[in-house]
């Protein structure tokens, strides 16, 4: 078992999650952050290659990243993007694997260190498919986090496709899903959010 | 067998390839100036994915960016591709999923003939890629003969976005550039990469 294997419901039974059940754009008075010329003209550029080509790995490669990278260079490089790496936190409990894009707190570059903040899980096309890996995943981040000492109240998480993004919160036990899917076109929005995320106000 | 268990030996020996090495096969090709926009992100880039050093990080923070800027300066006259099947001959083994492809057809919904140049990442370090590039070279080569455009030559890079070594197969001919060049020279890079597209490689 490792976090790809999670769907929704197993991971809601196996970490007794509660799942809020009010339907709240949860995200809504998130103030939008305006992107910088360059990822303007990046995202223009690449988004129509990535469209067509349609992998989630086009898509990682000519959206996802330059987003994330981005909300690096917003925060003057004092937090860390990570991609593609193993996050192996707990093997019975089938929390082990890749994380497609991890953000974390410290500035440290080489290892990952604690707070881990926001799980980024990229899909190809349908983003519920996400949705189970990634709270597997920010189940993982919280683990972590409080055996490195640093508890943070909430984890944040996204499931995407590059064009549509869908956000996630989890407060000890609570999972909060997102009710809206944010289009890239709304950039200023979607960096907003994940500014507040790593502020820790979302 | 698809296109990642072939080591350069069996590749070799499995589509009986003559193979010639040299230092500097590509390094007189004329230099082309990155954009500032691809020097303004390889400067903040390159240094993540060296740190994170995974395949996916150095392919998303380096090698999009480069295979990308081609493209631009082509003005998308050619098409790029990211992990998509390339499937070809099964019983040759020849399939699985191309890390990179670069196609002279405009068309980016689907791989049109003629294939030119294939890119295979890797982690660490490039030369563990070559049998891989070479066997999804080949099918290059098979694939642009059945859709009746065959080019001469076509080309190959491994690559682990900061060192490139890049490949000729000319018929049955493997030409591999013992030459490592490193993203600090971009320029070259580029270079090289623009005279493939334009068959002078």
């Amino acid at each position: 078992m490792a976090y790809s294997n999670f769907t929704l419901s197993e991971v809601k039974k196996t970490f007794q999650i509660i799942e809020a059940a009010e339907a709240v754009n949860l995200f809504s008075h998130v103030e939008p952050k305006v992107p910088s010329s360059v990822l303007t003209a990046v995202l223009e550029r690449n988004m129509q290659v990535a469209l067509a080509v349609n992998t989630e790995k086009a898509k990682s490669e000519l959206i996802i990243a330059n987003v994330l990278i981005e909300l690096r260079e917003q925060f003057d490089r004092r937090i860390s993007v990570f991609s593609g790496i193993d996050f192996n936190i707990d093997a019975e409990a089938g929390l082990t694997g890749t994380c497609d894009f991890l953000v974390s707190l410290s500035p440290a570059r080489f290892a990952l260190e604690a707070p881990v903040i926001i799980l980024v899980e990229a899909k190809k096309d349908d983003l519920t498919v996400g949705l189970g890996q990634c709270a597997a995943e920010m189940i993982a981040a919280q683990r972590f986090n409080k055996e490195n000492g640093n508890d943070i109240p909430c984890i944040y998480g996204a499931t995407t496709s590059g064009t549509e993004w869908l956000f996630l919160k989890l407060e000890s036990q609570n999972l909060h899903i997102d009710t809206e899917f944010y289009p890239i076109h709304a950039c200023d929005k979607i960096l907003g959010i994940l500014a507040s995320m790593i502020e820790q106000t979302a | 067998m698809p296109y990642s268990n072939f080591t350069l030996e069996e590749v070799l020996a499995t589509f009986q390839l003559e193979i010639v090495e040299s230092i500097g096969i590509f390094s007189d090709i004329e230099p082309v100036a990155p954009s500032a926009v691809l020097v303004a992100e390889l400067e903040k880039k390159v240094p993540v994915a060296a740190a994170i050093n995974t395949e996916k990080a150095r392919s998303e923070l380096i090698v999009a960016n480069v295979l990308f800027e081609l493209l631009e300066q082509f003005d998308r006259r050619i098409s790029f591709f990211s992990g998509i099947d390339f499937n070809v001959d099964v019983e040759s083994g020849l399939t699985g999923v191309c890390d990179f492809l670069v196609s002279l057809s405009p068309v980016q919904s689907f791989l049109e003939a003629p294939v030119i140049i294939l890119v295979e990442a890797k982690k660490e370090d490039p030369a563990p890629g070559l049998g891989q590039c070479v066997a999804e070279m080949i099918a290059a080569q098979r694939f642009n003969a059945q859709k009746n455009n065959n080019i001469a030559c076509i080309y190959g890079a491994a690559t682990t976005g900061t060192e490139w070594k890049f490949l000729r197969l000319k018929e049955n001919r493997l030409s591999i550039d013992i030459t490592v060049y490193q993203i600090t020279q971009c320029g070259k890079i580029l270079g090289i990469l623009s005279s493939m597209v334009n068959q002078t490689a």
